[in-house]
């Protein structure tokens, strides 16, 4: 159907709106980041790149990103084993108790994460544990865990088990099974959900706050810097971290369009 | 259409001769069985799917299980196969017991209802999967698919072309070429045509025919589909409840049915019960001269059901005389391509289908009387339980 002219200029407002109320604060930040003021403020005087060099010089800008990338690919590589054979359990075996265990491994998910973070920080103290960014990872895992074994589930519920059944009557053991079929069947849920769980994991900022004790992750630095002591790189922080992230985006797409095609290719 | 195979295919065993000669008929080169099971069980929790059955298949056969949706006959194939358990009987192929034998160290494959070709293999790959499973290395793993590509009549460039690329037929085919690059010694099939549309199916029926008689191996083929049955297999096993009902070539099935559940699973039939009280034997519905009966043999002791097929019943013609004879009127009238059908209400209600060839065709105003007839050497006795 189209829509008449009236229609389909309020439409066009109507997705400019809504991309500038998504995109405008992050291009003000990107923005302030190249602004040679201390503060924001349009319009901007003087560009000039001096942040990003400090910033990339300094030890404090260097050790946040990695302790944040060290926590985030951590709890990447742990959530994508655990979210594999976790889908599998679920989706492949039929045992006692699966539905309300699957309920229960999900629950996280939805309880706010202050309070996650709250009550694993008890929990260590309780157990004597001294909070540092490994305590954070187990934190993350708790809620990020969860959401990539749901990700690898939907793949693995929208596959017919005939397949594994096939496999194993031409003469496939389970480890064969599992090589030739159920692994690369699941593999692109089992990306998807590393994706997600490094970008949930670097952008996260209340459970890490409760639990990397003395450490920092980025994000808890934005906040401590907003907090007290404002420094003009905590708008290039800021971005130097979404540019991650988008690179990191970009670099998986381009290699799954990559595999693809070199599929295409090689069966051709 | 290409009819030569590569002669690697052909059983030896079976002992067809590769010379492209016409198989040798099995009955003369084939007695011992490939497959026995002995009181075969299954139950889940409460419920008996498989009751303590028994069969016997020939090598070389092509036997058709065919029963209702819940008659037991998927987990009789998946029993054989090995993807299921049985609670307690024996399964034998050849001299060995493979019961306790999990399914893939079993010589037996199974073509999948779904098919179950992987999608992320091509069709080459999909074929030689098996092979590669057994180790076979690459280069004759891929000249076996290239003849086992000839084989199910694919083109030789099909070896690249992605599942997801090729239509319903074709998929059939490749997931057939994939079985028999197993090879193995019991080739399985459940349903795997019953998505197909009619045409295709049809089609695909008579090739799967003409390749167990090419290739000598035994099929063993689980379906709904009385017809799909009747066109390709030596034998039906018609399976009720977790039993077997009846086992035997489909003609003597369609026309010396065992019992009314076979009688009417195998196509339409006529079933006039015997007259209770009678001094002689007599049968609802129909009329039946006692020095017919008694000169046909007809026991007045019998009980149970006079089974007619609508084919073998006629519209008399004034004067025309058969064993057994009613009185009705033609209710309606259906075209079915080559016969004709003819629906006759007889005085007591029962309705009669009657099928004609479309040449015999009559003319019939609603209401017409008219006269229904059959003789009883093309009727058949069915013994009541």
């Amino acid at each position: 159907m189209n829509p008449s002219k009236g229609g389909r200029i309020g439409l066009y407002a109507y997705g400019i709106l809504i991309l500038a109320f998504l995109y405008l604060p992050l291009i003000s930040v990107g923005f302030a980041s190249v602004s040679q003021a201390r503060y924001l403020s349009f319009p901007i005087r003087q560009y000039t790149t001096q942040w990003y060099g400090q910033a990339l010089e300094s030890d404090t800008v260097s050790d946040l990103l990695w302790i944040s990338l060290q926590v985030a690919t951590i709890v990447t590589i742990i959530s994508m084993v655990l979210g594999f054979f976790g889908a599998l359990a679920f989706a492949r075996y039929h045992w006692r108790f699966r539905r309300l265990y699957q309920k229960l491994i999900l629950l996280p998910i939805f309880f706010p994460q202050s309070v996650l973070g709250l009550a694993l920080l008890m929990w260590f103290n309780a157990v004597g544990i001294t909070p540092t960014w490994h305590t954070a990872i187990i934190a993350h895992l708790v809620w990020i865990a969860p959401i990539a074994t749901l990700i690898i589930a939907i793949r693995a519920y929208s596959f017919d088990p005939a397949l594994e059944e096939a496999a194993r009557d031409m003469g496939c053991s389970t480890w064969q099974t599992l090589r030739e079929v159920t692994i690369p069947l699941l593999m692109p849920g089992v990306i998807s959900a590393g994706l997600f769980s490094f970008l949930l994991s670097w952008g996260n900022f209340p459970l890490s706050l409760f639990t990397t004790g003395a450490d920092l992750t980025l994000p808890e630095w934005l906040y401590a810097k907003m907090v007290s002591g404002y420094s003009p790189l905590v708008p290039t922080v800021g971005m130097l971290s979404v540019a991650a992230s988008i690179v990191l985006v970009v670099v998986a797409f381009a290699v799954s369009m990559l595999t693809t095609r070199f599929k295409r290719n090689t069966t051709n | 259409m290409n009819l030569v195979t590569p002669a690697r295919l052909l059983d030896e065993k079976a002992g067809v001769s590769h010379s492209g000669a016409p198989p040798v008929p099995r009955a003369m080169t084939q007695t011992q069985p490939i497959l026995r099971i002995v009181d075969l069980k299954k139950t889940f929790d409460e419920f008996t799917a498989l009751d303590s059955v028994n069969l016997t298949v020939d090598d070389g056969e092509f036997l058709a299980i065919v029963g209702p949706s819940g008659s037991g006959k998927t987990t009789l194939i998946r029993l054989l196969v090995g993807m299921e358990e049985p609670t307690s009987g024996e399964i034998w192929l050849k001299d060995r017991r493979i019961d306790d034998v999990p399914a893939n160290r079993r010589p037996t494959c199974m073509v999948f209802q779904s098919l179950a070709l992987f999608p992320h293999r091509s069709v080459g790959e999909n074929i030689e999967f098996p092979l590669k499973i057994r180790g076979v290395d690459a280069a004759q793993r891929r000249a076996r698919a290239l003849e086992l590509l000839d084989v199910v009549r694919l083109p030789q460039h099909y070896y690249d072309k992605r599942i997801q690329q090729c239509s319903g037929g074709e998929r059939q085919r490749v997931a057939l070429a994939r079985a028999l690059a197993f090879d193995p010694e019991i080739l399985f099939f459940d349903e795997p045509l019953s998505a197909l549309d009619f045409r295709l199916r049809k089609m695909l029926e008579k090739e799967l025919k003409d390749l167990h008689q090419r290739t000598g191996k035994t099929f063993i083929y689980i379906t709904h589909s009385l017809e799909e049955a009747m066109v390709m297999s030596d034998r039906i096993a018609i399976m009720k409840s977790g039993g077997f009902e009846q086992i035997g070539p489909a003609e003597e099935i369609y026309a010396k049915p065992k019992s009314r559940f076979v009688a009417e699973f195998m196509g339409e039939v006529n079933l006039f019960h015997t007259r209770d009280g009678a001094a002689s034997i007599a049968f609802e519905d129909v009329s039946i001269d006692p020095a017919v009966a008694k000169a046909r043999g007809l026991s007045p002791e019998f009980k149970g059901y006079l089974m007619a097929r609508p084919e073998s019943v006629r519209l008399l013609a004034a004067g025309e005389v058969a064993d057994a004879t009613a009185d009705g009127v033609i209710e309606s009238e259906y075209l079915l391509g080559s016969r004709m059908q003819y629906l006759v209400r007889l005085a007591s209600g029962y309705k009669v289908t009657v099928e004609l060839s479309r040449e015999n065709r009559v003319s019939w105003e609603p209401g017409a009387r008219t006269r229904i007839g059959f003789d009883l050497d093309r009727a058949h006795l069915i013994q009541e339980a």
